[in-house]
């Protein structure tokens, strides 16, 4: 057990340590468990849900899609949507369970002393076993389609790590905010149904790219999403609609400014979160 | 730090901004915006942050194996002290140095979700309170058959009776094996047997296993049976601290200098006013004042009456309610004299002696009448306030059971 000697002081601050991560990884794990056990409790479908809320996105979406593409092939066009809106979804829920994950859990840290870090960790377990059921729809929709498989499928699971990073960064950084503004819980969602269209998910970054002028495509390449969705599309179909690959470095980039940013934010205030909740 | 010394506590404070908190700043963006407009507007204002000190420069250090007691009124800094110590909040000046594993229990079944079951809630609770999978699955058996809920282990804890839950809480509680262990007021759920079940398990850990525990309560009663040293705090400041016995007595003595009350601005009196009553007073039998009365000691209620002119056949009453203003009884020297004084012109002073005080911990009121023959001269409803803490009325070192009533009996129980 811990038998160090430990010293509070008004200016000592935390951060980011691995080792008292895993000497608290069983309320890891029991904050995950508990999260997933109650979220499809009493509902007579339970996990089933998991499903059906992003087949229904992919119905509506893929089929809009198909007409605005004009894509002769639908079964590929729902494909195409259904891996962009699966991994939209997974960023969208990671970035606002983890914005709402510290208020939501302040009767815990107001009583007891752990790493506030554990609370939004075990959200993004939770959203990805989410994430990892709806795959079920990828692999029937592989099947349906007859679409081959290319080796880059085993860089994947990057991309998958890439969208967590993506919402865990933005959501801790909203987390933080959220202490003291309960305003986050409002501007998330219109964050989020905004960021959808900027975001390749029901339409290839190719047909934003016609649109935009050449100059701004930069702007659309900031979105830390677009590498994320992008890559993931690359790996799955071999197909890239990004062929500028300083635009897709930039993005990830991206992705790791604003984890930086939401991390060291997050630190920043994280030892008076209870004065300020 | 000597080797007996697990805690160290040097000059801690800590400061809140009361404004900041509470009113200058709104709680939403927009609020916010607005607000910050006002305060560029009037900049002077913004000077008008009040600080409120919750503690102020707090030091002393506990050895291993001392069970303390920190003592105090609402406000007096208790909670923030546990606070700081166990980690949640920081503190603004000072320094703790601890060695050893800590566990805080600020609160009963932290983290319960009502939809899990006791089974899943024992290891949810248990990994939050900082033990790990391998200390709970260890300790499960013993858990469950503490908490006496075996048949509905299985069942959400939503399910259960208020008392089931928090057994079930403090089962899992009762179980941390930390070495320093700190209890906030917790105990004062609960029905008394399962209370006294806890408090039990407590002392085992502590004497037995040289375990450090610091305790906060309101009931004088478990602190002094629990502890054997005291911390006594005052307006975030630390008055005393030593052993037990001299802690709890500064206390209850405590606020002798204000404590006089005065009934000057009650408008509301009935009466010919011929006589009106003035102030009172609680002391003890010692003749100290103090602010609270303690079950099982002599108790005394001085009220400073004044009268206009002299009065025969005079009567004093009070009546003491309870806290749902149920009246409890009534003292009057109309019933325990035969004949009733003369009250002289000028200021007097009535002295209410109760032997052995045989009322249980809380708050209760009196009202305060006053007579001549038929007359009514003064009657003041709820005057006062009597704060009752729980002590050793029958002088067995046991306590009777909280919420078991409002009066003890000097009674006796033989078995023939």
């Amino acid at each position: 057990m811990n038998t160090d000697k430990i010293i509070i002081e008004s200016n000592s601050s935390s951060f980011f340590s691995i080792k008292e991560l895993l000497r608290y990884k069983s309320l890891l794990s029991n904050l995950a468990k508990r999260d997933f056990l109650v979220r499809y409790k009493q509902a007579f479908a339970g996990i089933a849900w998991a499903l059906f809320k992003p087949l229904i996105s992919i119905l509506v979406f893929g089929y809009i899609s198909a007409k605005i593409t004009n894509s002769g092939n639908s079964a590929q066009s729902f494909l195409f949507v259904a891996s962009a809106m699966l991994l939209w979804q997974l960023f969208s829920n990671v970035f606002n369970d983890v914005s709402n994950s510290i208020v939501t859990n302040a009767n815990l840290f107001s009583k007891v002393y752990f790493p506030k870090i554990i609370i939004p960790i075990s959200t993004i377990l939770v959203c990805l076993v989410d994430f990892l059921i709806s795959l079920i729809i990828l692999i029937v929709l592989f099947i349906i389609s007859g679409q081959t498989v290319h080796w880059q499928i085993v860089l994947a699971p990057l991309f998958i790590i890439l969208t967590l990073i993506n919402g865990f960064g933005i959501g801790l950084y909203f987390a933080t905010i959220n202490v003291k503004y309960r305003d986050v819980k409002f501007i998330v969602p219109v964050i989020l149904q905004f960021g959808m269209y900027v975001t390749p998910v029901i339409l290839p970054s190719s047909y934003y790219l016609e649109r935009i002028p050449e100059w701004l495509h930069w702007l659309f390449c900031l979105n830390p999403m677009v590498g994320a969705i992008e890559g993931f599309k690359y790996c799955l179909f071999g197909v890239n609609s990004i062929n500028d690959i300083t635009y897709f470095t930039m993005s990830i980039l991206v992705s790791f400014i604003f984890l930086i940013i939401g991390i060291k934010y997050f630190y920043k205030f994280e030892r008076n979160f209870v004065d300020y909740i | 730090m000597s080797n007996s010394t697990v805690i160290k506590v040097e000059g801690l404070s800590k400061q809140y901004l009361l404004n900041k908190q509470a009113m200058k700043k709104s709680d939403t963006l927009y609020g916010n915006f607005i607000q910050n407009l006002k305060n560029i507007k009037n900049l002077a204002k913004r000077k008008e942050l009040t600080e409120f000190w919750a503690l102020k420069d707090v030091s002393f250090e506990i050895n291993q194996g001392d069970r303390v007691g920190i003592i105090g009124r609402n406000g007096a800094g208790k909670s923030t002290l546990l606070k700081i110590l166990s980690r949640i909040t920081p503190p603004t000046h000072g320094r703790i140095e601890y060695s050893g594993r800590m566990a805080s229990l600020l609160e009963v079944g932290t983290g319960f979700h009502g939809d899990l079951s006791g089974r899943e809630n024992i290891y949810l609770n248990g990994s939050i309170l900082g033990m790990s999978k391998h200390e709970i699955d260890r300790k499960f058996d013993e858990i469950v058959a503490f908490s006496e809920i075996e048949t509905f282990i299985d069942t959400p804890v939503k399910r259960y009776s208020s008392g089931m839950y928090v057994r079930l809480a403090f089962a899992v509680a009762a179980h941390l094996e930390p070495e320093i262990l700190i209890v906030d007021e917790v105990l004062a759920v609960g029905d008394a047997a399962f209370q006294k079940k806890c408090m039990g398990k407590m002392e085992d850990v502590s004497q037995n296993h040289g375990r450090t525990i610091l305790f906060v309560s309101h009931q004088m009663a478990a602190v002094q049976n629990l502890c054997n040293k005291g911390i006594y705090l005052k307006n975030g400041q630390l008055v005393e601290q030593g052993l037990i016995e001299q802690v709890i007595p500064t206390y209850l003595k405590s606020g002798a200098q204000s404590n006089l009350q005065s009934f000057e601005h009650r408008t509301d009196r009935t009466g010919s006013g011929k006589v009106k009553f003035e102030s009172f007073r609680l002391l003890n039998s010692q003749n100290q004042e103090i602010d609270h009365a303690q079950s099982g000691s002599d108790f005394y209620i001085e009220l400073t009456i004044n009268a206009d002119e002299e009065v025969s056949n005079f009567v004093a009453s009070m009546g003491i309610d309870d806290d749902f203003g149920t009246r409890i009884t009534h003292l009057s020297n109309d019933t325990t004299n035969q004949i009733n004084p003369i009250l002289p012109k000028g200021k007097s002073k009535v002295l209410f002696k109760i032997n052995k005080l045989p009322l249980s911990s809380g708050i209760y009121t009196f009202t305060l009448f006053s007579s001549s023959g038929s007359e009514v001269l003064d009657w003041l409803q709820d005057a006062g306030k009597i704060d009752v803490e729980s002590g050793d009325y029958y002088q067995t070192g046991k306590i009777a059971p909280e919420g078991q009533g409002k009066i003890y009996l000097d009674y006796s129980v033989s078995i023939l």
